[in-house]
């Protein structure tokens, strides 16, 4: 699995489909709201899974499916720490789950400005 | 030569740059300093103060150019190493124009920076890194943060070099710096 991280809007998502070659059919934007398609072989926006899986009371984020082949992930844990309690530890959870993710993945990239940097 | 850096918030960026402007000056063509902050009050009066003391004998002619960049350029100065501090101050004066909000600022913003880069010989910028955070602003504040992310990924395209600053410790994302 590859991991993806890096700020809002850094281009993360542009940078995978070129890198892993994905099409749009290979991609699942993760929401809040709804469970994901893990049939798909790329789950972006997965710091929105841990929020889902916060409210639903799980700690599901850590079992990444076997065929998950990219995983994207916005960096929600550096800014100021949210007033909201559930944001809060939504911020904290991400973190973890993101590093833990990291830990799985065969390679790190974080992207910047568009540009990507492998950490690992 | 362009340079862009960013990173967060007194991480040592503009000391950072005003050394590579000075650095990129030594082949001619003179150094400015594009001042782009509009000042609202006595915490951005004293940023200024503090900004004018380390720029201080490095030699920089200060252009003082808040919106439309383009202009700042000249025939005479287009030769020279400008320092923009910062991308970040620049959209902020474009989008909330005296108390009104203008949606379509950054695409205009993107084409000033992309216009007066391939006007100047050499350009460093300095952006913002306000991308990180859990929480969500207004919409208002979230349209600034993903209009400034357009910005600094076309500045990224074009720039020679981009660099994060952390810490005063430089990640290199492209190229090399000029020190």
């Amino acid at each position: 699995m590859h991991f993806v991280i890096g700020g809002a809007w850094q281009g993360k998502l542009d940078y995978a489909k070129k890198a892993f070659d994905l099409k749009e059919e290979d991609i699942f934007r993760c929401t809040a709201e709804a469970e994901p398609d893990f049939s798909r072989p790329c789950l972006t926006h997965y710091e929105q899974y841990v929020l889902y899986c916060i409210r639903k009371g799980t700690q599901d984020y850590y079992n990444i499916p076997e065929n998950c082949k990219v995983i994207i992930a916005d960096d929600i844990f550096c800014g100021v720490v949210p007033i909201d309690e559930e944001i809060r530890l939504w911020r904290e959870e991400s973190g973890r789950a993101l590093t833990a993710a990291a830990e799985k993945a065969e390679t790190v990239t974080r992207v910047f400005c568009g540009l990507p940097k492998r950490l690992k | 030569m362009k340079i862009l850096f960013s990173g967060g918030c007194k991480n040592g960026k503009s000391t950072l740059a005003e050394d590579c402007a000075v650095a990129l000056s030594r082949s001619g063509g003179g150094l400015y300093y594009i001042a782009t902050m509009i000042p609202h009050d006595d915490e951005d009066e004293l940023r200024i103060k503090r900004h004018l003391h380390n720029r201080a004998g490095k030699g920089f002619t200060t252009l003082e150019q808040g919106v439309n960049l383009p202009d700042c350029v000249t025939k005479e100065n287009a030769k020279g190493s400008f320092l923009l501090d910062s991308v970040t101050a620049l959209l902020t004066n474009e989008m909330y124009h005296d108390g009104i909000y203008e949606p379509a600022a950054p695409d205009k913003v993107v084409k000033d920076l992309l216009d007066f880069a391939a006007k100047v010989e050499n350009a460093v910028f300095v952006s913002d890194f306000i991308y990180a955070d859990a929480d969500r602003y207004n919409e208002f504040t979230e349209e600034y943060r993903e209009g400034l992310a357009r910005c600094d990924k076309a500045l990224a395209e074009i720039c020679d070099t981009v660099a994060e600053v952390c810490t005063g410790c430089i990640t290199l994302y492209k190229g090399e710096l000029p020190l």
